[in-house]
């Protein structure tokens, strides 16, 4: 694995081994390559895929491109378009491992020929362009093809795409170096031997793939949003690195659904300050400061979900626009519980939606309307061991004034809740709980 | 590309679905747009015999080898660019849309023609001499360790003796992907990956005079030491057929042997 260089803009845990790389060089220039890593990475990788058809080769050689850049731009300069440079340097890179690895000369000659059909001249116009599609395109499709398991899905896209070395995906899945290797190892292996094909899905396969990819960001994301274990309740970095991609792709692929999953995705993020104080626990939704929250992050969602019709109801569209509702109310009292509800009711039935729109429904109408709903739903057996529905019904418990109901559901949500801030606001609600009075205790 | 598509009940069996391309109707356009070199329909798990050689006895049990009644009901073989195109021409064969249909490349060699296929070009004007079995030549970690795997002499004999049709290795498990069609729409998935310890590493398509034959040629598969072969009667039908009235024709023959008992020793 080559090293490299990025900024990062959420989380430092990740960062550290490649910034201290870049120490001692000119900043300006180390911020060049940073920059360009941040920008180009996925670029150069996915094109070098197309060309050499090598996943390894391609990586190593991208990598080593940056590795040049650090010797060659504090000399020369930075070039004026780092991105043609470093594809440029890395195919040589490539074409020079290949060679040593003996690949007979009539593929290297393939490969001559493809670059003179792009004419001589400055290499920074077009370097192995690909006329219909952007590379990357390419290779988000193929990280996230689903004849891989969803967890090689998720590795490929961070490490390949995303530009985060193997410790760093491992360290954010909580997983051994070793195990995250050889993950993608046997990802790997599996597109070549099984031929998973470097394309753009056809127009008829788009639509039903292009879910795959957005179900893959939106699970970077949710890890980072609300980490599933570990100590801390969120992982910014994740989340931070689920938008930039996710960003990529509506930027080569511009449409209504990921449009949608990135207005949701920043809605959340934008609250991220918010919703852990100081001694890193979790603040709820009515509780959040709200002037804390990132306005710009609010305004680019609202104006993604502005720009494509509303027509389609898209779960991702719905989860959106009900996190729109959330960051447009100035106050938590003056949050529409109404319109909510009437959100949720579009979502695809789940046991998590019914719990969802139990709390909207006891937020909107009488806490015992949504009491009842969650009584169905712990009766349906459906969410048995889940925390979060002794919390909503302890909360809800709680707003209705039945306080030792609510400690008896604190009491089973703190003994299911899986990382340790979820634990300790729930104990925390707990001991908030007014004395009950007298007549209620029997 | 060569891949194996491999017809089997799945987890979520559906009923018979007349929407969407009739066997015929696949077959047809399969073989017309050249992409479909073989295939036959097996007889069920209850006929399959596993043959495995140990202590130079040979040791016949009734199939399948799994617990789970996961038994493939027929196979493809079939050619086309990528795993793409293989997906979308399983997701239209009836049996993806009633079960799980299992894409599994065949092994590509370094050094092999790239104008030779898995199974010979004319092979369907050859005429059917005798019974077709498919051998799952299969890994089983019970099989006798250090045995030469050696496998030219067994194929050369019985390709001169006509008996060996074609044969391949294919790629392991974990390279195979999982195709079902429901309600129009096709899902793929990278499993779920049997619990079975034994699995598919290959197969052989011969034709022999009788059962015992068979034997005779599949105990003398070196993998047959080291892993274990299943032997898979071919089951022919007309792929024209109305599905619903055959299944009701064949209704009894569904779980009942039709070959020698268990334990038989040629």
């Amino acid at each position: 694995m080559g090293s490299s260089h990025r900024a990062r803009r959420g989380g430092d845990a990740l960062t550290s081994d490649r910034t201290e790389q870049a120490a001692g060089l000119d900043p300006a220039v180390s911020a060049a390559v940073r920059e360009a890593y941040e920008s180009e990475w996925a670029s150069v990788v996915a094109t070098l895929i197309r060309v050499t058809g090598d996943w390894d080769v391609a990586e190593e050689a991208a990598a080593g491109a940056f590795e040049r850049a650090l010797v060659t731009w504090p000399r020369d300069g930075v070039p004026r378009t780092p991105g043609a440079w470093l594809t440029t340097t890395a195919r040589n890179l490539a074409l020079d491992r290949l060679r040593r690895r003996g690949v007979e000369a009539t593929k290297l000659k393939e490969w001559t020929v493809m670059d003179d059909r792009h004419g001589p001249g400055d290499p920074a116009q077009q370097v192995l362009a690909d006329p219909d599609w952007d590379d990357r395109l390419r290779l988000i499709f193929t990280c996230a093809h689903p004849a891989l398991s969803l967890e090689a899905r998720v590795a490929l896209t961070l490490r390949t795409v995303g530009g985060l070395t193997t410790p760093e995906v491992a360290r954010a899945f909580l997983v051994s170096e070793s195990t995250l290797a050889q993950r993608i190892v046997r990802a790997k292996a599996k597109i070549a031997h099984a031929a998973i094909p470097y394309i753009v899905p056809s127009p008829d396969a788009l639509p039903e793939r292009l879910d795959g990819v957005l179900a893959v960001l939106y699970l970077i994301h949710t890890e980072g949003y609300t980490a599933s274990s570990g100590p801390d309740l969120q992982r910014l970095d994740l989340a931070v690195e689920a938008i930039r991609l996710t960003r990529l792709l509506y930027g080569l692929l511009p449409g209504p659904e990921p449009a949608a999953l990135l207005a949701l995705m920043l809605f959340q993020h934008a609250r991220s300050a918010t919703r852990v104080d100081a001694l890193g626990d979790l603040v709820p939704l009515e509780d959040q400061d709200r002037s804390g929250w990132n306005a710009a992050e609010i305004a680019e969602g609202l104006h993604l979900l502005a720009a494509w019709p509303a027509t389609a109801r898209t779960p991702y569209r719905v989860q959106a626009e009900i996190q729109a509702v959330h960051v447009r109310a100035g106050r938590a009292a003056d949050t529409d519980w109404w319109a909510i509800l009437a959100r949720y009711a579009e979502l695809p039935e789940s046991p998590v939606v019914q719990l969802n729109q139990a709390i909207a429904r006891g937020m909107a109408d009488e806490p015992a309307a949504g009491l009842v709903a969650l009584e169905r739903l712990e009766a349906s057996g459906r969410l048995a061991g889940y925390h979060l529905l002794p919390a909503a019904q302890a909360d809800l418990s709680r707003r209705a004034g039945h306080v030792d109901r609510a400690a008896e559901f604190y009491r089973v949500a703190i003994e299911l809740a899986p990382t340790e801030p979820e634990r300790r606001y729930l104990v925390r609600r707990l001991e908030g709980l007014p004395s009950p009075l007298i007549s209620e205790i029997d | 590309m060569e891949y194996l598509l491999m017809y089997s009940q799945g987890t979520d069996p559906q009923p018979w679905d007349p929407a969407g391309q009739s066997i015929g109707e696949w077959v047809a356009e399969t073989i017309e747009n050249r992409t479909n070199e073989y295939g036959e329909r097996l007889r069920p798990a209850e006929d399959t015999t596993l043959v495995r050689v140990r202590d130079g006895k040979v040791l016949l049990t009734e199939g399948p080898f799994t617990e789970s009644k996961e038994w493939a009901g027929g196979f493809d073989i079939i050619s086309c660019a990528d795993l793409d195109e293989a997906i979308e021409i399983a997701s239209k064969h009836p049996a993806t849309r009633m079960g799980t249909t299992e894409v599994r490349p065949f092994m590509v060699w370094p050094d092999a023609d790239p104008d030779s296929f898995v199974v010979p070009l004319g092979f369907a004007e050859r005429p059917v001499k005798g019974k077709r079995y498919l051998m799952l030549v299969c890994v089983d970690p019970s099989g006798e360790k250090g045995v030469e795997d050696e496998v030219d002499p067994w194929v050369e004999r019985w390709d001169t003796a006509g008996v060996r049709l074609f044969g391949e290795v294919l790629r392991p498990p974990a390279d195979g992907t999982f195709v079902r069609t429901r309600q129009g729409k096709v899902l793929v998935t990278d499993g779920p990956y049997s619990e079975a310890k034994e699995w598919i590493a290959g197969l052989d398509v011969i034709e022999v005079s009788d059962f015992d034959q068979a034997v005779e040629v599949a105990a003398g598969h070196p993998m047959a030491r080291s892993g274990l072969i299943a032997l898979v009667p071919a089951w022919p039908f007309d792929v024209d057929g109305d599905h619903a009235a055959r299944e009701q024709r064949e209704a009894s023959e569904w779980g009942r042997r039709t070959e020698p008992a268990v334990g038989a020793t040629p």
